[in-house]
């Protein structure tokens, strides 16, 4: 994963261009981080991000999209004991529900980037989240040089409203999200 | 001190079986017990392994207790014990038997239906079940009442030896602790 610590400092302000812009993800540096409480820590896991379809419009952000398909047997829950309970029937159910998705269905500018409100499917089981996004540009991108970008979602979600509700005595309802998306434009 | 079980004795080998899985079986059921009321946290992670890792040796041994029992069979029932006393042993042992099988393979069902590999001492043993909430579910429910009914029969077992020593003062209690 290249710097994305370096990439925070490069938000971008939006520029004023006509129509959506088609992007593709480049899976390979991208994630998806979630954090969650086992008893009085805070463990970090992560997914990899499999498909993400995303068309932007700079200049009227209403009519941007963002789709993400995950795939749930590639995730990790911070240590093998978790990840096995997290792939398991009691919680993901990774054999029988191999993926997750994210389909926006309204976005909205915000002071600091956008709020994006989407139906989340996990379990087979889909509830409306809201997240927060921001778009970093490259570093040592040109000015004015949207090919390549960096969106971070921000948020978070109560498992038990899909059912991944197993062993509650160990681990957290709230799983906190942040993703990192890096796109290139089609 | 002689090897194999006679018509008469109990040999060492079923002796000091006997008294391994009795030790065993005790602290595993407060082993279960006091690790389902505890907290979770890395501290104690390690318990849920050892616990499994513990239980399947119990396993191994009562599955070595009956190949041993068809090779060397234990001797029979003494004679002059009252007969509902004498149905009421064999019953309780017929069930410890079932229970000893029974407890750690429904717990081990349970715990390969998370989808949490069991682990006997570090070693990853194969999945006897694929993860499944059904089996999940079943197997600790079956895991969780077996076990109470176990610790009632060793109840039963322990106050039968006892009255057999101290009350009945026949060879019963003595051929188990001194084979003879």
């Amino acid at each position: 994963m290249r710097t994305l610590l370096a990439l925070l400092t490069c938000l971008i302000a939006l520029p004023a261009l006509a129509a959506p812009r088609s992007y593709t993800l480049d899976a390979e540096n991208s994630a998806v981080a979630f954090f969650y409480d086992f008893g009085e820590e805070e463990i970090r896991g992560n997914f990899t991000l499999e498909e993400a379809d995303i068309s932007i419009d700079f200049d009227a952000v209403q009519n941007s999209s963002v789709s993400v398909r995950l795939r749930v047997a590639g995730g990790h829950a911070g240590f093998p004991f978790a990840t096995e309970a997290m792939l398991g029937p009691r919680v993901l159910d990774a054999a029988n529900h191999p993926e997750m998705y994210f389909s926006s269905t309204s976005i909205r500018r915000t002071q600091a980037g956008a709020s994006i409100t989407g139906d989340l499917t996990i379990r087979n089981v889909t509830r409306p989240v809201t997240l927060d996004a921001r778009l970093f540009r490259q570093q040592g991108a040109p000015v004015g040089g949207f090919d390549e970008l960096v969106v971070e979602l921000t948020g978070s979600v109560d498992r038990t409203d899909f059912g991944a509700d197993g062993w509650r005595e160990w681990a957290g309802d709230t799983v906190r999200l942040q993703i990192f998306a890096t796109i290139d434009a089609e | 001190m002689p090897l194999r079980n006679t018509d008469t004795t109990f040999g060492w080998l079923s002796r000091l079986i006997h008294w391994l899985m009795a030790v065993g079986l005790i602290a595993m059921l407060v082993f279960g017990t006091v690790l389902k009321t505890m907290e979770p946290s890395f501290a104690n992670l390690w318990m849920y392994d050892a616990h499994k890792s513990f239980g399947l040796l119990l396993f191994m041994l009562v599955l070595l207790r009956i190949i041993w029992h068809r090779l060397s069979p234990p001797p029979a029932p003494l004679s002059g014990v009252p007969l509902w006393q004498e149905r009421a042993a064999r019953w309780a042992h017929r069930t410890l038997y079932a229970l000893m099988i029974l407890v750690p393979l429904s717990g081990w069902i349970g715990s390969a239906a998370t989808g949490i590999s069991v682990r006997f001492f570090g070693l990853r043993l194969p999945q006897v079940v694929p993860p499944s909430a059904a089996l999940d579910t079943a197997g600790f429910a079956a895991h969780s009442l077996l076990t109470k009914l176990l610790m009632a029969v060793i109840l039963l077992h322990v106050l039968g030896a006892l009255h057999r020593g101290f009350v009945s003062r026949d060879s019963s209690l003595r051929r188990i602790t001194r084979g003879v």
